[in-house]
């Protein structure tokens, strides 16, 4: 096997990686839209501390799309 | 189009030294920013009057939403006001950095075959270079605080250990696991600079790529709502860099008192 066919296999290996940050991602929104039901007042404040959480749930994801592209 | 040739290369590309320094296609950007926000800055002194009008206004409006949002996460008022300018001029830093580079026509000046303007965050020296230097002004703030004895106290916790086995003989193990449970802490550190600048980094490069590949799979109507979802993301990334920051600087002075409490 030469080295370009092993660096296109590693790249598709690296972005197996994205599943996790989905189930992540989606758990995260679900417990914030939980929270939003039982306390509708601080809806804006659960909305935007979800939204950076899913910024940080992302962010493996990035790292893993970064790992694609060094690749 | 000829996707190879298109998409900008993980390293900046050089066009000339100037005494010793490179100049490369994000290098414009970087410094007309700086350069922008120190004058918008002057200019704010000289103008700003008691009787705002509607700029004035809006501003207002967006530097008071910024300072909430890091007064929430820091919780103590004298602390918000030490830290906020440092981490304020972040976020605003980022914020213009980001969007800068989705201005129609910027990234098509060329010269000579390559682009002169880039994203500057799209250059993982300015993202490393930010993600450094918050870092590091947070440990010294730590270590201005606490004295360094206790800063390095944290890394090196010998005092848990003597505290431990003073107890007992199981207490004294559980300080030896906590003893290295410390120096964890070191790599924390480095973790620290890595994860902010590499996140930045590779949402900004990332975005861009695929804008390049979605111009080669639609190239009508799809390409601006990608350019509606960078706008977004920009915006988002900077708040979640500075929110970062500041939680850091809040974990990094506010330590000893929770685990002098938990000591008892």
């Amino acid at each position: 096997m030469d080295a370009e066919a092993a660096a296109l296999i590693g790249k598709g290996l690296a972005t197996v990686s994205m599943f996790g940050s989905g189930i992540g991602e989606g758990y995260l929104i679900g417990k914030a839209l939980e929270a939003m039901g039982r306390n509708p007042d601080m809806s804006g404040t659960i909305f935007t501390r979800m939204i950076i959480g899913v910024a940080l749930a992302e962010s493996t994801a990035i790292y893993a799309l970064v790992a694609f592209f060094l690749i | 189009m000829n996707i190879t040739r298109d998409i900008t290369n993980i390293e900046p590309h050089v066009f000339f030294s100037f005494l010793g320094l490179d100049i490369a296609d994000s290098t414009i950007f970087i410094f007309g920013i700086l350069i922008f926000m120190i004058i918008t800055g002057f200019l704010i002194r000289k103008y700003f009057s008691v009787l705002p009008s509607k700029l004035q206004v809006a501003i207002e409006v967006a530097f008071e939403a910024s300072h909430d949002l890091i007064g929430n996460i820091i919780n103590d008022e004298e602390k918000t006001k030490k830290a906020f300018p440092v981490i304020g001029a972040i976020m605003l830093y980022i914020l213009i950095a980001n969007v800068v580079g989705l201005l129609p026509g910027v990234e098509q000046l060329s010269f000579g075959g390559h682009g002169i303007l880039r994203t500057p965050t799209s250059d993982f020296n300015t993202t490393f270079g930010l993600a450094l230097g918050a870092v590091v002004i947070i440990n010294l703030i730590a270590i201005k605080e606490k004295g360094i004895i206790s800063y390095l106290g944290q890394f090196f916790p010998f005092h848990l250990i003597w505290k431990g086995f003073k107890k007992g003989i199981g207490a004294g193990c559980i300080a030896v696991i906590e003893f290295f449970i410390g120096l964890l802490d070191i790599i924390g550190e480095v973790v620290k600079v890595v994860s902010l600048s590499l996140r930045l980094f590779g949402n900004m490069y990332a975005g861009q790529i695929l804008m390049v590949i979605m111009f080669g799979f639609i190239a009508f109507v799809v390409p601006a709502l990608w350019l509606a979802m960078s706008l977004f993301v920009g915006v988002l990334q900077a708040i979640v860099f500075a929110a970062l920051v500041a939680s850091y600087y809040m974990l990094a002075t506010t330590t000893t008192e929770v685990s002098e409490e938990t000591q008892h």
